[in-house]
């Protein structure tokens, strides 16, 4: 179980800060797919650097297991939109997994076999030999994601995976998760501000505010079972119901920005 | 040391210019194995024709009598010797210098409070060109080498060190706490994460360094020794042999050329998979 408790945090001094979160709780359940959908700037990856320990709360806290996150740790693995610059560009497809099994302590006899299939299981298998340069930008994230399974982490913290790769690519990206995922059991959470995408992933879509003071609006449950279709009445439903708690939203940032 | 000038780019510039892509494949392959001594070729006639008609051959020996001054040269060793000399204190001088550049360097970009302590002194003395430190290097340890491996290493340090620690600083920050959640140790994070890549800027500031250095031997030689290029040079220029100076000349620029080489070669053979500063980028 993944607890955040009424998290606050400001950048900058106390006093003449800029408060990005105020004030957010939600307990996340283990093998949930928990989506953080809101407009640009409303501090979901400051919530998602949060929960993987690369910030500080100002105050409140986040627990998984019980335990408070102060730093990043080996059961949070987070996932980087841009593949280019999580990834060693100087080791191969191979060395690049074998590399997070190196640091992980994975005994050497294992690594052969857990390189293998992971690169299978994201269709890398024939581009072990290859730099991360010469790989497409899906393939680099699909390289990403065997990396970080391949240390088998209990929670994925995953922020815009897939923003920057095309409408084709980045529906293939959500099969082959969800395909893992529901395989895995992991925890995923992941951050969008992809409405139709926040859909057709999420158990949960955790709905933000504007920053300054961003909290959440709304948690909204989509029972829905996968694959979803877009087309579906609870697609229209569900999408009307996210658009209308966000249009003022972006409304009220627009007037405030002038 | 947060402003980067030009030299500090990382990379190397793309190659612009007409498109290789559409010429006959004989042509491209000798485009560059005969255009580069015909440019060459090309200068040695201009300024043998120069020479005879325009300047005084005196001031401006045409290249055969140039040559007619290297070649005894050549043969009784005397360039060897001086060229000897000079190499081994440029190097001396490089090696020691972006060594320590390297460690002083990862260390400053990587612990803050030794930022914040040697930022102020280095960015004052890094506008002390190795020129400006010969007089004080003199009176310091003479005119023997040791002076001269003062001022290479003294020229080197500085770019070394600048370049070290924007390269150290330029480490995305994703792919540190990619490593961080993958379980790395900060020492692992360290050597196997910030050190390859700070490594494109590291060699881009050691190639700058090497030209610099051949730039800055020169001055020191002809002021402070009794030897090497600079002081052939020197001597030639007391003697009003003015082909002895365009020889020591020719020998100054083929010898920066031919190191750069060198390090090129070297760097691409040892080096290029770090040379690739992100892949991300095509
Ligand atoms: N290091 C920082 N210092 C000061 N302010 C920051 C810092 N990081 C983020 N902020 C501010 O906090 C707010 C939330 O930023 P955050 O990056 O979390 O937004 P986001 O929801 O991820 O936006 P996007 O969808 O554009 O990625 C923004 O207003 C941003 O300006
Ligand atoms: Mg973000």
């Amino acid at each position: 179980m993944l607890e955040v408790r009424d998290v606050r945090k400001t950048y900058g001094e106390a006093a003449d800060g800029y408060v990005a979160l105020d004030g957010i709780s939600v307990d996340i359940r283990p093998g949930e797919f928990f989506c953080l959908l809101g407009p640009s700037g409303c501090g979901k990856s400051t919530l998602l650097n949060i929960i993987a320990g690369f910030e500080k709360v100002s105050s409140g806290a986040v627990s998984f297991d019980g335990e408070v996150v102060n730093r990043a740790g080996r059961d949070r693995m987070m996932f980087f939109q841009d593949a280019g610059s999580a990834l060693l560009p100087w080791l191969t497809v191979e060395e690049n997994i074998r590399f997070a099994l190196r640091v992980r302590r994975v005994p050497k006899e294992r690594w052969g076999e857990i390189v293998t299939n992971h690169l299978r299981m994201v269709d890398l298998d024939a581009h072990r030999e290859k730099l991360p340069s010469q790989l497409s930008g899906g393939m680099r994230q699909r390289l990403q994601i065997a990396r970080a399974l391949a240390v088998e982490p209990r929670v994925l913290l995953m922020d815009e995976p897939f923003a920057a790769l095309d409408a084709m690519t980045r529906r293939r990206m959500h099969a082959q998760l969800l395909e893992i995922w529901q395989r895995t059991g992991q925890t995923i959470v992941f951050v969008t501000h992809d409405i139709a995408e926040a859909i057709a992933l999420a158990d949960r879509i955790a709905i933000m505010s504007v920053g300054p003071r961003s909290t959440f609006l709304r948690v909204i449950d989509v029972d829905v079972p996968r694959p979803r279709e877009m087309s579906g009445a609870f697609y229209a439903e569900t999408f009307g119901e996210i658009e209308q708690l966000l249009t003022p939203e972006i409304r009220r940032s627009e007037a405030r920005l002038g | 040391m947060t402003d980067l000038s030009l030299r500090q780019a990382g990379a190397e510039a793309p190659r612009t210019g007409p498109s290789l892509a559409r010429m006959p494949r004989l042509w491209r392959n000798l485009r560059g194995s005969l255009l580069a001594p015909a440019s060459i070729a090309m200068a040695l006639v201009v300024w043998q024709i120069a020479s005879s008609t325009v300047f005084d051959p005196f001031l401006v020996p045409p290249p055969t009598a140039v040559a007619k001054a290297a070649w005894p040269m050549i043969v009784s060793g005397e360039i060897l010797h001086d060229v000897t000399i000079s190499m081994t204190r440029v190097l001396v001088g490089f090696i020691a210098g972006s060594a320590l550049a390297i460690v002083v360097g990862v260390l400053i970009g990587r612990i803050q409070i030794l930022h914040d302590l040697f930022d102020p002194i280095i960015e004052l003395l890094r506008y002390l060109s190795p020129t400006a430190m010969i007089p004080i290097a003199v009176i310091w340890f003479g005119i023997g080498e040791m002076s001269k491996y003062f001022l290479i290493f003294w020229g080197t340090f500085f770019i070394v060190l600048v370049n070290t620690v924007v390269g150290v600083w330029r480490t995305p920050a994703a792919r540190q706490r990619a490593a961080e959640c993958l379980g790395a140790s900060r020492l692992e994070i360290f050597l196997l994460i910030v050190i390859p890549s700070a490594t494109p800027f590291i060699v881009t500031g050691m190639r700058v360094a090497m030209a610099s250095s051949f730039m800055s031997i020169i001055p020191a030689e002809i002021l402070a020794a009794d030897s090497g290029i600079g002081y052939l040079l020197q001597k030639s220029s007391m003697l009003l042999q003015t082909d002895k100076i365009f020889v020591a000349l020719i020998t100054i620029s083929t010898l920066g050329f031919l190191t750069d080489r060198v390090f090129r070669i070297a760097v691409k053979r040892m080096l290029s998979r770090f040379m690739l500063a992100d892949a991300g980028a095509h």
